[in-house]
């Protein structure tokens, strides 16, 4: 009995600690089961990391990405497929309200497939644009693979993406050359914050539909590096979207072939790029977690009796106006499969805003110590000379990093009746404290004198 | 006033006594009426706090006795104004919460524990006894006739005007303030008789009770001066007005300043230098008397025209220097519109909005006053007759307080403790003539003259007609029993009416309304509390609820939750910002709630029951305070057709229609109706056919008659969309790919 409650809880744990930091169930969509074998690599490596697949046709009865209200996957991998309709299992509806519950979802396309609907409709709802015609495809004369595309010029051979910007980590690098084939080239919009690309088309690609008979084209639908081959959308609530514009470089045929790029012979890292992409896809990557956060006054180091663990009171909810305030926050970043210290990419800094409608201080936070799987950020600054009901925000929103939005409440308040120094501490007062006693002084020795000095008779009685 | 004649017959010791008991008796009595004519609403309803201001006051009770009062002393309140806070402790009238705290330990140390919340309900009520008392004895200061002060004190207890502000569960600053107003000026007019610095020392005492108690200590701030001012003019100066006044301002000026809310206001804001003046004029005064005993005549004339010139331009000058740099506050708005109505309703619309503060209508003369405003006039033409230093106090008592009765509603309160003084003068005259058995003898010639009379006659040279005393006398018995039975008719219909104008338009509490049923039973409408309870059970403990101001204290006290404006309108920038998010589009009121973190929007719809109070009607003034901060983003005249009117209906503006209050009070409404028969009956319209949409907010809760609607502020977008698009894909409009780009390529930056 015991010895089985024992492997119960050993199965129960090892369920909850899969490797991705959200959990392990996995949906495919697939509509041709046939097809299941193209993937097997891909889908190898997958249940490898621990996830555990389920892999269904769009038609199927069962499908729903919902059961009892909540999520009935984790994440979901949706595959092209002949038909152009997912069915009303997978409207673009439901696969934003499986974002909304915080579901992970990576789409593949391909040109050779139509897209469905609502995959058109939920990637236009996030703002990443797709050529409207079928079977446009991207092209490059300069970057392809020799060996496969030797005429058609659509298989590109591009090396791992390097970081987006300076200060952002870059969660996609490897080494060796992608192979991207016949893919679909998306846009992104410019408006929104939450989207990302993760692998640009080089400079010399254009978007081309084959079925054109020009010789020219006149009006591509995007050139250049603007033109994502993979891009990517985090939601507020860190949900994951990724789009790959080609499904076949996750196909086994594509994972370690030989190419050639300008008569150089090499091999493709499809298999390194599709667990990149997926690893950060369903959050074993980029997840970065708040732990313990606490705020409180610094009384000075006299005060402090020379131990350090004599900290005053944690996370007061209320201040006064020009104290001394110490502030910290432990984060720490899931890397694969544990908690790593969490360390911002070199130039970048995770900031606190102490505001009241606007923040009245903004401070860089800056680590100053590190357990077995966090780093402590903290930073000390005086309260403003305004009260009011203010927030300690961290607000901290980096591409590809699951967002930081942690805000305390506290209360400024104005300083206290007996918290003004005395009025003989001030020496400006000394002229007015002189005056009162003076005055006094002077009162008693009026009255003095003028009782001293009564008359006699009693007839001198002032008249009313 | 034959008081002093009957007195002489009854000077017996015994009879001194009797009376004496009898007095105590009937005051006792008429303390009785005054307490129990005020629990009509507490019988009617239940013990509860009534309206606006009082939820703050009950709620600041409750944390003196709970917290103790140097922390109310130093409270900062974090639960009003959001984000900005209120430095409670400093911008408050302390006296009334300290009464009643001490009053609830006094109980508690005679082991008699009371529920804080039942003084709160019943301490005017009350201090309404004690007025009566006050008045009494102001009264008998006036006149020598005690029975004209009973009158007085009677009529104190019983008369609509103060009863207004009084009755059981209106746990406001005047329940004390009233009684401190006619205490001062008893003690003020004793002071004044006597020349005693005691008594002035006393007058500074309450005086700086009364401050701590209610802005209004302001009048007294300015009657005193006046009244010896005018007494000075007179040719009345007297060390005995010397002593009690100059005891009197230094005390009380120092007494004033105790209080954090008002600080060093007395020797800079304009509204107390005129008693800062009438001391510095005293002691001028003081010096020109003494130097006249030592000087000859001539000499004095000189000296004293140079005086007078110089300290006139000196004290002038000083006071324009003063004002003009600014060390001197100029008069604070509320004031300017004491002297010109229509100053509020141009230039600060935040005072002009209350309704208290509009100008009184004449008809309310009579509802508060009944017959005592045709006495009133009589009582004081009585004190011109005989004008003694105390009587030259009702008469500009009168003069003041009329005029400011007539500027503000509110300001009546002030008026009906003189009114109640010279009626019951005019009124124990007559029955003091008429109810005299004796009938006079021609020689007789003191009968129905007085003794202030006689000491004015002294004083006054001889050529005044009123000092010159008429013969009166009754005769026949007939005109006795028919002015005698007059004056009873009148006090019974005075008595009628006080109790009829009580139970019918001053007892309702205004949290919980009353209405009658077709077969004429009481029927309550609790959406009020309804609503509130409703927040403070199903929403988190710190959610910011966002309504226009007037029901701030009522959701801080009852609901418990944070609010972002109160009555206490010590910010108009934060008011007109909320005016703002109302009166705007949902694109521009969404970020600032946002900003302002706001959880949750009330607002107050009468339209099912028509209930006239609502935010609907008071949309103008949001409007209009908005407008005062933003002009160019807020217009009134948008919320106005091309002809003018303001109208909900299909005719409406579309600023009005697209307005967050419109969409808020109107949201769902037609699903009540059939199609296309919603009615507004508050404005008699029938509302357009298509009710309005919402996107960045969602209802959270409709009370039973719909007169209180909250609405949750939603998130923003999860996929950074704007609402109005993310709610238009909920419902299946999905976007149309633009088939044909339009003017240049737009391009990503990273």
């Amino acid at each position: 009995m015991r010895g089985l409650f024992s492997v119960l809880l050993l199965a129960l744990v090892s369920a909850v600690s899969a490797v991705s930091s959200t959990g392990g169930r996995l949906l495919v969509v697939l509509e041709e089961h046939s097809e299941r074998e193209k993937y097997g690599v891909f889908f190898g490596d997958l249940e490898a990391r621990g996830f555990h697949l389920t892999i269904e046709s769009p038609k199927s009865e069962s499908l729903s990405l919902f059961k009892h209200g909540e999520r009935a996957y984790d994440h979901t991998i949706l595959l092209p497929g002949k038909s152009k309709g997912l069915g009303p299992a997978l409207t673009a509806n439901t696969l934003l309200d499986f974002m909304k519950k915080e579901g992970n979802i990576l789409i593949a396309l391909s040109s050779d497939h139509a897209i469905p609907t609502s995959i058109h409709s939920t990637l236009l709802e996030l703002d990443i644009h797709i050529p409207s015609d079928k079977g446009a495809l991207v092209v490059d004369h300069f970057n392809h693979d020799s060996n496969k595309a030797a005429e058609k010029h659509d298989v590109l051979l591009l090396p791992f993406p390097q970081a987006l910007k300076p200060n952002v980590k870059n969660y996609f690098a490897g080494e060796g050359l992608i192979a991207v084939p016949q893919a679909v080239g998306q846009t992104l919009g410019n408006e929104s914050p939450l989207l990302a690309p993760i692998l640009r088309a080089p400079n010399t690609a254009y978007s081309y539909n084959p079925k054109d008979e020009a010789d020219i084209v006149e009006d591509p639908f995007a050139v250049g590096s603007q033109l994502n081959l993979v891009s990517a959308m985090q939601a507020h609530n860190s949900a994951r979207l990724t789009v790959v514009g080609s499904a076949e470089m996750l196909q086994n045929a594509w994972f370690a072939e030989k190419a050639t790029l300008a008569g150089k012979a090499v091999k493709t890292a499809n298999r390194d790029f599709a667990a990149r992409l997926t690893e950060w896809t369903f959050k074993e990557t980029g997840v970065v977690k708040v732990g313990k956060l606490i705020h409180y006054q610094d009384e000075g180091v006299s005060k402090k009796m020379n131990t350090s663990l004599a900290i005053p009171e944690h996370n007061p909810t209320i201040y006064r106006i020009k104290s001394d305030v110490n502030f910290q926050i432990e984060i720490s970043e899931y890397s694969q499969d544990r908690l790593a210290p969490f360390l911002p990419a070199p130039g970048d800094h995770v900031q606190l805003e102490f505001s009241m409608l606007s923040p009245f201080h903004r401070l860089n936070l800056s680590p100053i110590s590190q357990t077995a799987n966090s780093t402590i950020f903290g930073v000390s600054f005086k309260t403003p000379d305004q009260h009011g009901i203010f927030n300690f925000r961290v607000n901290y929103r980096r591409p590809f990093l699951t967002s930081i939005e942690e805000k305390r409440q506290v209360t400024v308040r104005h300083f206290a009746h007996d918290e003004w120094p005395r009025s003989w501490q001030i020496s400006g007062a000394w002229v007015w404290i002189g005056g009162i006693w003076v005055t006094v002084a002077g009162f008693v020795a009026f009255v003095a004198v003028w009782l001293y000095s009564a008359p006699t008779e009693k007839s001198v009685k002032k008249t009313q | 006033m034959a008081a002093p004649a009957s007195d002489t017959l009854l000077q017996q010791f015994t009879g001194r006594k009797t009376r004496g008991v009898l007095r105590f008796v009937i005051l006792g009595l008429i303390a009785g009426a005054a307490v129990s004519s005020r629990l009509f609403s507490v019988i009617r309803f239940e013990s509860i706090i009534h309206e606006f201001d009082p939820w703050f006051n009950f709620r600041a009770t409750k944390y003196l006795v709970q917290n103790g009062f140097y922390s109310f002393w130093d409270w900062f309140d974090d639960r009003t104004w959001h984000p900005l806070g209120r430095v409670t402790g400093g911008t408050l009238y302390p006296g009334l919460m300290v009464t009643s705290g001490v009053i609830y330990h006094a109980l508690r140390a005679l082991t008699l524990p009371v529920d804080i919340r039942n003084i709160c309900v019943l301490l005017a009520p009350g201090f309404s006894g004690l007025t009566a008392f006050a008045t009494y004895l102001l009264t008998s200061e006036m006149v020598a006739s005690p029975s004209a002060g009973l009158l007085a004190a009677a009529f104190m207890g019983i008369t609509p005007g103060y009863i207004s502000r009084s009755v059981a569960g209106s746990y406001d600053n005047e329940a004390i303030a009233i009684f401190l107003l006619v205490f001062t000026f008893f003690l003020w007019i004793k002071a004044v008789k006597n020349g005693s610095m005691f008594w002035g020392a006393l007058t500074a005492l309450f005086y700086g009770y009364m401050v701590s108690a209610w802005g209004g200590y302001v009048f007294i701030t300015n009657l005193l001066p006046l009244h010896a001012f005018v007494l000075i003019c007179m040719g009345r100066y007297s060390p005995r007005l010397y002593v009690s006044y100059t005891s009197w301002y230094a005390l009380g000026t120092l007494a004033s300043m105790q209080i954090p809310f008002v600080g060093f206001l007395p020797i800079r804001s304009s509204e107390h230098m005129s008693s800062l003046g009438v001391f510095g004029l005293i002691q001028i005064v003081g010096f020109v008397e003494y130097v006249r005993v030592q000087l000859p005549n001539k000499q004095f004339q000189t000296l004293l025209r140079a005086l007078v010139f110089v300290i006139f331009v000196v004290a002038f000058g000083g006071l324009v220097v003063l004002t003009v740099s600014g060390t001197i506050a100029p008069w604070s708005g509320r004031f300017y519109s004491l002297w010109d109505t229509a100053y509020a309703k141009i230039h600060i619309p935040i005072i002009a909005s209350v309704s208290e503060h509009q100008p009184t209508a004449w008809p309310a003369f009579f509802f508060d006053l009944s017959m005592m405003i045709w006495l009133f006039p009589a009582g004081v033409y009585m004190c011109f007759r005989s004008l003694t230093d105390e009587q030259v106090f009702i008469v500009i008592y009168s003069v003041l307080a009329s005029y400011f009765a007539g500027v503000m509603v509110r300001l009546m309160l002030t008026l009906t403790p003189i009114v109640c003084v010279a009626s019951a003068m005019a009124f124990s005259q007559i029955l003091d003539t008429y109810l005299d058995a004796k009938i006079p003898e021609q020689g007789a010639k003191e009968n129905g003259s007085s003794d202030p009379a006689k000491v004015a006659a002294a004083v006054l040279p001889d050529g005044l007609r009123s000092t010159r005393n008429p013969l009166v006398g009754i005769y026949s018995y007939a005109s006795r029993l028919t002015v005698i039975g007059a004056s009873t008719v009148y006090l019974m219909l005075f008595v009628l009416h006080c109790t009829w104008v009580t139970s019918n338009a001053y007892s309702s509490p205004s949290v919980v309304l009353a209405s009658r049923l077709p077969d004429g039973s009481q029927h309550i409408i609790d959406d009020y509390r309804e609503a509130y309870y409703w927040l403070r059970q199903n929403t988190p403990d710190n959610a910011k609820v966002m309504s226009w101001w007037d029901y701030g204290y009522q959701i801080g006290g009852m609901a418990d939750r944070p609010t972002l404006v109160d009555n206490n309108t010590w910010n108009n920038t934060h008011i007109a910002t909320v005016g703002k998010a109302m009166s705007s589009r949902e694109e521009v009121s969404y970020p600032i709630m946002r900003q302002h973190e706001v959880d949750y929007v009330l607002v107050v719809f009468g339209g099912l029951l028509g209930y006239s109070g609502d935010d609907i009607n008071k949309f103008l003034w949001m409007v209009r305070i908005a407008e005062g901060i933003w002009p160019e983003e807020v217009k009134e005249r948008n919320f106005f057709t091309q002809r003018g009117e303001y109208r909900v209906d299909e005719e409406a503006t579309p600023t009005m229609k697209n307005s967050l209050m419109y969409k808020m009070s109107y949201y769902n409404y037609n699903s009540l109706f059939p199609a296309g028969q919603a009615t507004d009956r508050v404005r008699g319209v029938r509302l357009p056919a298509e009710g309005p949409q919402l996107s960045t907010i969602e209802e959270a809760f409709t009370s039973e008659n719909w007169i209180i609607r909250i609405y949750k502020v939603k998130e923003p977008d999860n996929f950074g969309r704007d609402h109005q698009s993310a709610t238009a894909f909920d419902k299946g409009h999905k976007k149309k790919r633009a088939s044909k780009r339009k003017g240049p390529r737009v391009l990503r930056v990273e």
